[in-house]
């Protein structure tokens, strides 16, 4: 399985335009940062990360996007609309939130758990390849699920 | 006293801080802190800082400011230090590196574009557009097919939405970066199949506004363009 990673320095939040979410990623993930201070811990922000980590080449991607094709009714008009990251977050994060609504809406809400402590604290800066791995794995678990329903149909 | 530290100026900056709130609400004014030849913006730290919605705003609302009257360099949202002797310090060790940062900030500003795209959209294009999609999908639908048709399909999906998006995307870096001092380019993430930032000379911020709109009128169906600016500049310092 080819596996293509992306990733990176990738917004916490988004949201409509002309409100603060488009802005959240660059007021806490970037700016100047100054080693001499001590930073607020920023907990739970770092979810929002991790949810946006996308294996973008995997079975379980591939798994996904074939359903959704299945599902489309393509006699009838476009339906309410949905994120294309509806398939890359069920696939690359399990645990987030947000799996049936858009993906900015998940990340506004992670965002949000994280100012009302809704989550456990997670360590700040985990290494990148961690991340991978768990969402690999996770993308492997559900991948069995799906063929295994199938399998049963 | 610990403070809480929203940016560094140089010292010809007019920092009007009157009307200005910091992190802890509407009753935390805002005060200089004077090293030789540079000024950090500071406000009584809280004895909690939370990242919540409203300190993020008051943090991002001075930093408006601030380079709505000059080179500024704003700070990362939480940072505290001591007090002001421990700013002072820091002014004065980094005063060079500071001081070249500001220079080369000068009187630009950033804009930050997003790109997402409607899922449904795009995967309704692909089948309208490609045969083998088109022939695998109706192959695999209503549980028919087998379990290597339905990963050819997703496969063939998969890189015609990647293909896709990554047309939409060079095409906004490449009308874009020209109008550009400096670009920052995100890796693409789920949310966001293109996230960039530019540095952008203030004077030539309403062009780079109307080019963003020009890209907003030609992108495919279903393909949002986000255009935030212009903004403190975040990714550039």
């Amino acid at each position: 399985m080819t596996v293509m990673q992306q990733g990176g320095a990738v917004p916490g939040a988004g949201g409509g335009s002309g409100n603060l979410y488009d802005v959240l990623e660059l007021v806490l993930d970037r700016g100047l940062v100054i080693d001499a201070f001590v930073r607020v811990s920023l907990v739970g922000i770092e979810i929002a990360k991790i949810d946006a980590r996308v294996v973008v080449a995997s079975v379980d991607t591939y798994l996904r996007f074939a359903e959704a094709c299945n599902r489309l009714d393509l006699e009838s008009g476009r339906k309410a609309p949905a994120q294309l990251s509806d398939v890359m977050e069920k696939t690359a994060e399990g645990g987030a939130k947000g799996k049936s609504k858009g993906a900015l809406t998940g990340a506004v809400e992670a965002f949000t758990d994280s100012l009302t402590g809704g989550r456990e604290e997670e360590p700040e800066k985990r290494p990148a390849r961690d991340r991978e791995h768990r969402s690999q794995s996770r993308s492997h678990e559900r991948g069995e699920e799906r063929r295994s329903t199938e399998n049963g149909n | 006293m610990a403070v809480y530290v929203y940016a560094i100026t140089g010292e010809s900056h007019p920092l009007r801080l009157d009307d200005l709130t910091g992190v802890r609400g509407p009753d935390d004014h805002l005060r200089v802190v004077r090293g030789d030849s540079l000024r950090a913006v500071v406000g009584e730290a809280p004895e909690e800082i939370k990242p919540d919605l409203a300190g993020i705003n008051a943090h991002h609302a001075v930093q408006e400011r601030l380079c709505e009257d000059g080179a500024t360099l704003p700070l990362s949202f939480g940072f505290v230090a001591d007090d002001e002797d421990a700013v002072r310090t820091v002014l004065e060790q980094r005063g060079e590196q500071f001081a070249q940062r500001l220079e080369e900030i000068g009187d630009r500003v950033e804009f930050n574009v997003k790109g997402t795209q409607d899922e449904e959209t795009v995967l309704r294009h692909i089948l309208e557009e490609s045969e083998p999609a088109r022939r695998l999908n109706e192959a695999t639908r209503n549980g028919g097919g087998t379990y290597e048709q339905r990963i050819e399909l997703g496969e063939v999906v998969a890189n015609e939405v990647q293909a896709r998006q990554q047309a939409v995307a060079e095409s906004v870096l490449a009308a874009l970066r020209p109008r550009a001092r400096s670009e920052r380019l995100s890796d693409p993430s789920q949310q966001y199949f293109v996230n960039v930032s530019y540095l952008v000379d203030r004077d030539h911020a309403e062009e780079f506004r109307k080019a963003t709109e020009g890209l907003m009128k030609d992108r495919p169906d279903g393909v949002e363009l986000r255009v935030r600016g212009p903004l403190p500049p975040y990714s550039f310092v």
